[in-house]
């Protein structure tokens, strides 16, 4: 072990050397560990984004396949008829347990006619003129649209809607003929909440139900348009899926029209789905996955871990050879000294521990130093990228929300869902800026003691190489060049 | 101890060896002078003793056994000790740590042993203050001095010097040279000196001459 002592003596005598290794040593480690920090920040972000984009998985019937049905049929039938299966309430709970969902809700719309109050008509209603198809359409639909969910909590929240009195629908409400009307509704039918209202199903058969909460829509949802046949958006009532299917008809007992699933983690949707259509008859059922939030959030931090990661290999690398230039000119320069070493008979891997030794010591104070530093570093350039990934994300997300424009009602209700941001009517602009705030807030820049674990085994990598680089310079001297020089 | 067979050693041109057909024989308790023109080859010489390189041709044997076969590093750590003319310190040790040093790593049996260390320093002089000093404060003689007591503290039994008086002056020669016969006398340390200065090699039991690719006594 007197190679060690011979590093300390060393480290304490030239103070100076020992000054500028640690000084280029820390620099090295300082970049180094700011492309860790980045790394793991981004690595982290990734995982909240995963809990936070939560994707939905949306169960509901096989329309493609319906449609070809519905051809095959007209060729023989006269009449061609779309014929849409419910998808069975037990089936929709027997997914729900699956592992992965962390929510699920049901929903089956229809329409009714008001009874004991007037819908609301918009003067430039589509609702007439349109020719005449006009009469088929207005006998099988109703002037209200009737939204049955198993809670209105993120039917709401994902049209933007909220509640303003009484309360909102849950899972209690099941079975019941409570309902939750627009404000707009309520107010020129003079209906507050506690009140009994009646509606008429399309069928024609009456029902008394009960107003339990009043909520306001969005200003902007009559852009929405809504389902087909659905004239203003304040003419929407929430009711419990179960009375929606009274409403629609005693076949479609037991069933709902959709079931959107929220998974906890949006990375492994693909399993929940093949998990899932074990359960389902995937001829009349089909699933679409809606994992876009997430894809929107990955892609950006994908982006900055990946450059972290460039950023990791690129130091270590150049540090690598920095650092074995500047310790093979040190060995050139301690050429004497090793030469008195051999000449004493010292075995050349102890001559090449002592440079190990010291540059280990080096190492340490320079972790330090980093450790200090590393906080500041990584801040500072974890800004920068976050500026420069906001470009990025707004154009992601944008691309996204268009994918998710035309998907219609269901879909843009579990795109925005789960972010409890604005539907997919609200111009696409402002779903990146959402975005965009959200990983700012998530990529977090701190050294922890992992970091500096990493950093250290990193650093213990580059000196040992940059070492043995320079060691060939030691394994060729001569010991005699000492005495003839 | 030490005994040359038969050999030659040159640089680049084989047809013009620096010596061949060299063969010496060198004992213990004596001091050997080599002295010869410059360039002649001394410390090519020396260095192949001291097991810092290895002869064109022939062997050198250490107590009946081929260096070659003792391997020249452990010959180094266990049977040699150097003197150079540039004193060959650890310039970023006090005299006091460069004695320490050498004995751990030629693992001496003295080795450890500071109280040892500075008594043996106190004899050529120099005092514990100066002991503790960097070496590169120290003077040349003083220096030199630390770089024989190193040869006093291994245990190696043959001990070469080349011209260990190069840097000095006269008073700092002849208190040098009379350590190193000392180290012969009262050691019984084989010691060969290489030197260019014939007052030195006067003072050696024996001296040898390299002239004409030869080693020749000189009576
Ligand atoms: N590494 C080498 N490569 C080639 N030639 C060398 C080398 N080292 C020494 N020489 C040559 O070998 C010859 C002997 O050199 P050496 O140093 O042994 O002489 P010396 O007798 O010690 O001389 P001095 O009294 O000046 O110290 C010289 O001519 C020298 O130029
Ligand atoms: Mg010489």
């Amino acid at each position: 072990m007197n190679f060690f002592k011979r590093a300390l003596l060393n480290i304490k005598a030239k103070k100076g050397r020992t000054f500028l290794l640690i000084l280029v040593m820390s620099a090295i480690m300082l970049f180094v560990l700011a492309g860790l920090i980045i790394q793991n920040a981004a690595t982290t972000a990734a995982n909240d984004a995963k809990k936070s984009a939560g994707a939905t998985v949306t169960l509901a019937a096989n329309r493609d396949k319906a449609f070809s049905d519905m051809k095959a049929s007209s060729s023989t039938k006269s009449k061609p008829s779309l014929n849409l299966a419910g998808v069975e309430v037990s089936t929709a709970k027997k997914i729900g347990v699956l592992s992965n969902v962390k929510s699920y809700s049901l929903t089956t719309s229809t329409t009714a006619n008001a009874s004991s109050f007037d819908a609301i008509t918009t003067s430039d209603s589509s609702q007439g003129g349109m020719g005449g198809k006009e009469m088929k359409s207005a006998a099988s639909t109703g002037d209200l649209t009737i939204s049955g969910v198993s809670s209105t909590a993120s039917a709401l929240s994902s049209n933007g809607a909220k509640i303003t009195k009484g309360r909102g629908l849950t899972a209690s409400d099941l079975n019941t003929k409570n309902v939750v009307i627009e404000t707009e509704l309520a107010s020129t039918n003079k209906i507050s909440t506690g009140d009994t209202i009646t509606m008429k199903s399309t069928s024609g058969t009456k029902y008394k139900v009960k107003v339990v909460g009043i909520y306001k829509a969005s200003s902007t949802s009559s852009a929405n348009g809504g389902g087909p046949g659905a004239n203003d958006p304040s003419n929407t009532i929430y009711t419990a899926y179960t009375f929606a299917n009274t409403l629609k008809g005693s076949k479609y007992k037991g069933t709902v029209d959709s079931v959107v699933y929220t998974l906890s983690n949006p990375a492994k949707s693909a399993d929940f789905t093949k998990a899932a259509k074990k359960l389902i008859n995937t001829s009349k059922f089909s699933m679409s996955t809606n994992d876009s939030t997430y894809q929107s959030m990955l892609t950006p931090l994908n982006n900055i871990k990946s450059f972290a990661q460039k950023i990791v290999i690129l130091v270590a690398v150049a540090g690598t050879i920095i650092l074995a230039l500047i310790v093979i000119l040190m060995i050139r320069e301690r050429r004497y000294e090793i030469g008195v070493l051999l000449s004493l008979g010292e075995k050349r891997w102890k001559v090449i521990a002592q440079f190990f030794v010291e540059m280990f010591m080096v190492l340490i104070v320079s972790l330090v130093v980093a450790g200090v530093g590393g906080k500041f570093v990584g801040n500072v350039i974890g800004d920068q990228l976050i500026s420069q990934q906001t470009t990025t994300a707004t154009i992601s997300s944008t691309s996204s929300d268009m994918q998710g424009g035309p998907g219609g009602n269901a879909e843009g209700g579990a795109l925005s869902g789960t972010k409890g941001g604005p539907g997919g009517s609200v111009p696409s602009g402002t779903m990146g800026q959402a975005t965009k705030s959200e990983k700012l807030k998530n990529l977090s820049t701190t050294v922890s003691v992992k970091d500096l674990v990493e950093l250290g085994g990193m650093g213990l990598v580059i000196i040992f190489i940059s070492i043995m680089l320079a060691s060939f310079g030691i394994l060729r001297l001569e010991p005699k060049k000492i005495l003839i020089s | 101890m030490i005994e040359i067979k038969d050999i030659a050693y040159w640089y680049e041109n084989k047809d013009n060896p620096l010596f061949e057909n060299v063969n010496l024989v060198f004992e213990k308790g004596k001091s050997y002078a080599i002295v010869g023109r410059s360039g002649s080859g001394k410390t090519t010489f020396l260095s192949l003793i001291a097991g810092l390189d290895k002869p064109k041709s022939g062997e050198i044997l250490y107590e009946g056994e081929a260096i070659n076969r003792i391997g020249l590093t452990r010959y180094r750590n266990k049977d040699v000790s150097i003197v150079f003319q540039s004193y060959n310190l650890f310039t970023y040790m006090s005299a006091l740590e460069n004695l320490m040093t050498a004995m751990a790593i030629t693992g001496a049996s003295h080795s450890g042993d500071r109280e040892y260390a500075i008594e043996m320093l106190k004899k050529v002089g120099i005092d514990e203050e100066t002991a503790k000093k960097n070496v590169q404060h120290l003077s040349g003689g003083q220096q030199q001095r630390v770089a024989v007591v190193r040869t006093m503290c291994c245990d190696a039994l043959l001990v070469v010097a080349d011209e260990p008086t190069g840097n000095l002056d006269e008073a700092n020669t002849k208190e040098i040279i009379e350590l190193l016969q000392d180290l012969a006398k009262s050691q019984g340390k084989c010691v060969i000196i290489v030197t260019h200065e014939p007052d030195v090699a006067q003072m050696c039991d024996v001296q040898y001459v390299l002239k004409d690719r030869q080693f020749q006594m000189i009576d």
